[in-house]
């Protein structure tokens, strides 16, 4: 067992991968120096704002925009009268219908909050008063606000969501022991700190784009469809993303509407999204609810699980929150049913938000377990041990590597498990109820290609160059680690450059794919250029390690030497110099030999070659199991979460101060989502009432008790070139279940509709 | 925000004069008038600057009251050591409130005025009808989401929670707001909506608060704020109370009794028929509990604010009881 | 341009003059006008605490804050805690040892905050330490690590 105790660093062996070197880009983030989009100082900015629509469905009739014209410094207003000239760009695995006109200012409202118009101005402050100055006209049409509303219906069935296997039906109806419930979750949204928002800027048809990213050739693609340009054209800049959650992956309707108005006005325009606009800009996480039925014999063992779901979506797109994700993989069962509906409403599209899918669906899986428990008489960890899954049960693939059991056995061990009373309201002090839970969490390994370049200086620095991006997961610290640990140099002798779609190609930074694919490819081309300098080393007329009759060389403490140690010893400088080279520059990737260049494009600025968990001879995931207690008063109703202890499996961990960080941060959001976090909508007009982050809760640092974080994990070179899996998804899965599950046992109350507020507990 | 011109007042008269001239508007912590004016519900043609005055920031504790000048801050308010031993439900309600930022810049007449959180209110181009904004416009906040909204006070133009903490804690001590030309109890000073929401105070044309005076009880010596919420931390109250208490010299029975509410009433709310219950008998749990039901009466529901009525007296039976052992008078 | 005034701010020790409508916030003077990028945008209305600077040594939200309303005070942002020399505050250190951030962005507004809830007194606890702090969120849930972060450097300053 690995406790990830706190200590000093300034060991040597934080520079390496798996040590605990503090945060690369820690300086510039502390000082302010660190540069986010908006900050950009470009000379002659326009600033635009968004003008959102106020109903939820039907046309915009006009738009009269006279009054704001003659507003002081306004220079342009944008309406869906403006044909932009846009063409459609590709969904994100690359498909893009033909010719198909882009109206990112459409006619049609769908979702109340839309954006319609756009105003620019010589400053914001003008633009923002501009705007309230348009006399809109809508011809309102019939809505549906919500997946509660009585008109939104059973939706529709989505065929590659039913996973079903053995005779689920049956199994259960046979079952001497039943349970079925329903749970709920509300929309929720990623509330990045940064909001959105770009500054955009054209020299002749080159385009520049300062725009939080967490995939910037993916994004950069977008738009050189957009704008019918060559993709070389567009430069998209993020170096640093003010977070992410999903929310950053693409480039969206007003990203179009900022560069369409630079180019019309000839002049950058800084485009900021207000914090009441992030929450109808772009979808959070979709509404869901779900029914569960397990069935199990007497002593426990499942024997049947039915699983039926549903996720609201958009009138406009089909965003499925897949319920039953975490369900089918996270126990042992023959029996086997799981079904997804969308249901179609008048809201922005939903889309990715820390653990898509596997979230709510072990919401779902992880209570129910706890109802079997609760009506079985046992022990909740005692019944997910007796259904360890062997095996992948839906791929029927063994897994790579799945330490969940020692999660649960390490995880209850640090938390004090064993001293659990069984009864609900058995442990309370004064008006304060005490409840212990658990919630198992899982996410699966998602592998893409990626491409590196590693820049060997003559003053012996060496450079690490990828587009890859960092939004505070760690990608700057964990690649300076692994060009330190090739070339046997601090890591203050490394430089990191990223988040630019003019260097090399990179996966997104989302579905905890990026550490395992970036890491992969520096890893390729540090070894590679490694290799370059000792073949160099040992064949240059010049280099004095050419006579040591060695056929190989060591890097470490900073020098190259013979590996017996014998001999010359060099610094990298030394080496540069002596060979006459001021730079070396290898380039290399993960995709396969040969691939052609178009593959190469494909792989950076699209989805096509990324591998799921079970495409290979083995099932891969991370896994989790969360220990809360909880707090809950009495009279009031209010949940505290008092203590946390979670275990995790995810393979070699690069960093264990940075992915302790990350865990936490999953976990905060988790104890959000079950206690405080929900989208208020009004059923009236479908209008978001609480798009402010006064009225859509998280955690304050006062909410948040001592986290402790163990890694149970073991390296999993199935999973990864160098043995890791995702970390930042699956931190806030199965959290809220925990939380839910301590809940009921303070309380002997159990509330299935997220979040757990105190009016459901009074 | 609206373009407006800024006026920095060298003195009380020539701020009352500025704020006279159509739209003028005072800008103490800016805390409210930024906040509403980025929302779009207030809109200043001037902004007359009075956080430079000198003279109302002082704090003046002695054994018959506390006298607060306008302009003193939450934070420093809250942090007062006589405040904190002669009053310590205003203490508290000023800590419980907001974040330190924000205690550190709002004053304490800005913080009597603050306006409500109806997110209806709050969205003036979404929602152009509100009786408060545009009166006889029509409430949108009825029929709608109201998880936040009053339950006590309200009226059938409007049904939003006046958000603040210390004017519950001042209303429950019998404060009064000092305009200069007059003083006003903060009971009075505040206005129910009845048919005009947008009426929320008495505060005249040209008036100013300069400052708010708390007389000193054995009541308010020996009270509290409890404030309960869904964060543990900044955010507006569920349901809070104030409550004081002051026993006789048997040890037992209740010689003074104050109770107020916030969170869940159109203004701060003086819980009057939960005192009276009170005084003159010991402290029981269950005297206290069934005389605290007394602050509902004549609560009404709008749909997602239903649990307040529940909540709110079981938040001031909670806080009696406190303050009844603090004097060791529970029975 | 509307309507402009003239102000001279004194920010981090140094007078700055700048031409600004008077509806202008000290949080777009500092970002807009004059390049000083380190405090953040996360709300502009009072909610995050991203933008949270010192005015006369209080932390303030500069988003509710008008720059005409600061002439005459001292301004600090997070570009003026630092040694002359470039020696990290004990707080910007601590911060990078706890680890007690992610993506950065509200990092400025959580340190200036730290700063000051130090100097007031009120680092004493955890528990006082995380109440204190709650006016600044961090979505990253670097919370444990921040109040870890206060408590070193508090000791330090001490």
């Amino acid at each position: 067992m690995t406790i990830m105790e706190t200590r000093k660093h300034g060991d040597a062996s934080d520079g390496m991968i798996g040590g605990r070197q503090t945060r690369f880009e820690g300086q510039l983030k502390v000082t302010g120096a660190a540069t986010y989009a908006l900050e950009y100082p470009v000379e002659g900015l326009a600033h635009a704002v968004l003008v959102q629509s106020t109903i939820p469905a039907g046309q915009v009739v006009s738009i009269d925009t006279s009054k704001a014209l003659e507003a002081p410094g306004v220079l342009l207003v944008l309406t869906p009268e403006d044909d932009l000239g846009l063409t459609t760009a590709s969904d994100w695995h690359g498909n893009r219908p033909e010719n198909q006109p882009y109206h990112p200012l459409p006619r049609e409202v769908r979702f109340n909050g839309e954006s319609i118009a756009t105003v620019i101005a010589e400053t914001r402050e003008q633009a923002v008063e501009a705007a309230k100055l348009l006399d809109i006209v809508y011809a309102e049409a019939p809505s549906v606000a919500s997946l509660d509303d009585p008109n939104a219906g059973e939706g529709k069935a989505v065929d590659m969501l039913n996973v079903a296997w053995g005779d689920a039906e049956a199994a259960l109806a046979a079952a001497p022991v039943m349970i079925e419930a329903e749970y709920s979750t509300p929309r929720e949204y990623h509330v990045a700190m940064e909001p959105h928002g770009l500054t955009v800027k054209w020299d002749g048809d080159q385009l520049t784009v300062w725009e939080p990213s967490q995939w910037s050739h993916g994004m950069a693609r977008s738009y050189a469809e957009w704008f019918a340009i060559p993709y070389e054209n567009v430069r998209l800049i993020s170096p640093f993303i003010g977070g992410g959650f999903g929310s950053k992956g693409a480039a969206l309707a007003y990203s179009a509407v900022a560069a369409f108005a630079a180019r019309k006005l000839g002049r950058p325009v800084k485009l900021a999204v207000t914090r009441p606009q992030n929450f109808t800009s772009y979808g959070g996480r979709a509404a869901t609810r779900q029914t569960i039925r397990l069935g199990a014999t007497e002593d426990g063992v499942l024997q049947a699980i039915v699983h039926r779901g549903a996720s609201e979506t958009s009138t406009y797109a089909d965003w499925p929150e897949q319920t039953g994700a975490a369900t089918s993989i996270l126990y042992k069962v023959e029996n086997f049913s799981s079904q997804h509906r969308i249901v179609p409403v008048n809201t922005v599209t939903p889309g990715a938000l820390r653990g898509p899918g596997k979230n709510p669906s072990a919401y779902g899986i992880e209570c129910a377990m706890d109802e079997l428990a609760w009506k079985l008489g046992m022990d909740p960890l005692d019944l997910r041990l007796k259904n360890y899954a062997d095996r992948d049960y839906q791929s029927g693939k063994p897994w790579s590597t799945r330490r969940l059991r020692e999660a649960l056995m390490e995880g209850a061990e640090a938390f004090g498990w064993s001293k659990r009373s069984h009864q609900p309201r058995s442990m309370r002090e004064g008006r304060t109820l005490i409840g212990w839970g658990i919630g198992c969490g899982t996410f699966p390994v998602i592998q893409a290609p990626s491409e590196a370049m590693i820049r060997i200086l003559g003053n012996g620095r060496v450079e690490v160059v990828s587009g890859a991006i960092d939004m505070g997961q760690g990608t700057y610290t964990i690649l300076a680690q692994t060009a330190a640990d090739v070339f046997g140099v601090p890591v203050s002798q490394v430089d990191v450059k990223l988040g630019d779609s003019r260097l090399p190609g990179s996966a997104i930074a989302g579905g905890s794919m990026l550490a395992g694919s970036i890491l992969g490819a520096v890893h390729k081309a540090a070894t590679a250029a490694r290799d370059e300098l000792i073949g160099l080393a040992l064949s240059d007329a010049n280099s004095p390690l050419r006579d040591t009759g060695a056929n190989t060389l060591t890097f470490g403490d900073g020098r190259i030497s013979v590996s017996r140690g014998e001999g010359p010893s060099l610094t990298l400088p030394e080496l540069m110099a002596a060979l006459g080279r001021d730079e070396l520059e290898i380039r290399r990737n993960t995709l396969p030999d040969g691939a052609t260049a178009q593959e190469h494009h494909q792989a950076w600025t699209t989805m096509a070659k990324v591998r799921g968990p079970t495409m290979g001879d083995y099932s891969m995931h991370s896994w989790c199991a969360h220990f809360a207690e909880v707090r809950v008063d009495e009279d009031f109703g209010t949940v505290r979460v008092s203590r946390m202890v979670s275990a995790f499996d995810c393979g070699r961990l690069y960093n264990p101060r940075l992915v302790e960080s990350q865990w936490r941060g999953g976990i905060i959001m988790g104890i959000g989502q079950a206690l405080l976090e929900e989208g208020l909508v009004d059923q009236r007009n479908g209008r978001m009432m609480n798009s402010n982050v006064g009225d859509y809760l998280v955690p304050t640092n006062s909410d948040i008790p001592d986290i402790q974080v163990i890694s149970v994990g073991v390296p999993d070179f199935n999973a990864s070139a160098l043995g890791g899996k995702g970390v930042g998804e699956v931190g806030i899965v199965g959290v809220a279940p925990a939380i839910a599950n301590a809940v009921f046992h303070a309380t002997g109350k159990r509330v299935r509709d997220l979040p757990i507020t105190l009016e459901k507990l009074i | 925000m609206r373009d407006f011109s800024y006026f920095r007042a060298s003195s009380v008269d020539e701020a009352r004069n500025a704020v006279l001239q159509a739209g003028g508007a005072l800008l103490a912590g800016g805390t409210t008038l930024l906040d509403l004016a980025k929302c779009g519900v207030a809109e200043p043609a001037t902004v007359v600057d009075i956080t430079h005055l000198s003279g109302l920031g002082e704090i003046n504790v002695d054994a018959s009251s506390a006298v607060i000048g306008a302009l003193a801050r939450m934070g420093d308010v809250a942090d007062h050591t006589q405040i904190r031993a002669a009053f310590p439900a205003v203490a508290e309600s000023l800590s419980l409130a907001a974040s330190a930022q924000l205690r550190n810049m709002a004053t304490i007449g800005g913080n009597l005025l603050q306006r409500t959180r109806c997110p209806y209110f709050r969205d003036p181009a979404t929602f152009p009808a509100c009786n408060k904004r545009n009166p006889g416009s029509g409430c949108p906040a009825i029929g709608g989401v109201t998880r936040n909204h009053a339950v006590l006070g309200t009226s059938d133009a409007c049904i939003a929670t006046y958000p603040g903490d210390l004017a519950v804690a001042l209303v429950a001590f019998d404060a009064f707001v000092d305009l200069g030309s007059r003083k006003v109890s903060v009971d009075d000073f505040f206005l129910l909506p009845g048919d005009t929401p947008d009426r929320e105070t008495v505060l005249g044309r040209g008036e100013m608060i300069v400052g708010i005076g708390i007389p000193a009880s054995a009541a308010a010596r020996n009270s509290t704020y409890l404030k309960v919420r869904d964060r543990q931390s900044y955010e507006f109250a569920a349901a809070s109370a104030a409550v004081g208490v002051e026993l006789e010299a048997d040890g037992k029975t209740v010689r003074d009794i104050r109770v107020a509410l916030g969170g869940v009433a159109t203004k701060p709310w003086r819980a009057r028929a939960v005192e009276q219950a009170l005084i003159g008998k010991a402290l029981d749990v269950e005297t206290v509990e069934r005389a605290s039901g007394l602050a509902m009466e004549g609560a009404v529901s709008h749909g997602g604010n239903r649990y307040k009525i529940e909540l709110a007296p079981r938040v001031v039976a909670r806080a009696i009881l406190k303050m009844a052992q603090n004097v060791g008078g529970l029975a | 341009m509307t309507r402009t005034i003239h102000l001279s701010l004194d920010i981090n020790g140094r007078r700055h003059e700048l031409d600004v409508e008077p509806r202008v916030t000290l949080l777009d003077a500092l970002r807009e006008e004059l390049a000083l990028t380190g405090t953040k945008k996360g709300c502009d209305q009072g909610q995050c605490g991203a933008c949270t600077c010192h005015v006369d040594g209080k932390r303030v939200l500069s988003c509710l804050t008008l720059a005409a309303q600061v002439e005459g005070r001292q301004i600090t942002t997070i570009e003026g805690i630092a040694a002359e020399n470039g020696d990290l505050h004990p707080v910007q250190a601590a911060f990078i040892e706890n680890d007690a951030f992610q993506c950065g962005y509200c990092t400025p507004g959580q340190i200036m905050s730290a700063v000051a809830c130090i100097r007031e007194g009120h680092a004493g606890s955890d528990e006082e330490i995380r109440e204190y702090m709650s006016g600044n969120l961090c979505r990253c849930g670097a919370y444990n690590s921040i109040v870890a972060a206060v408590r070193e450097a508090a000791e330090a300053v001490r």
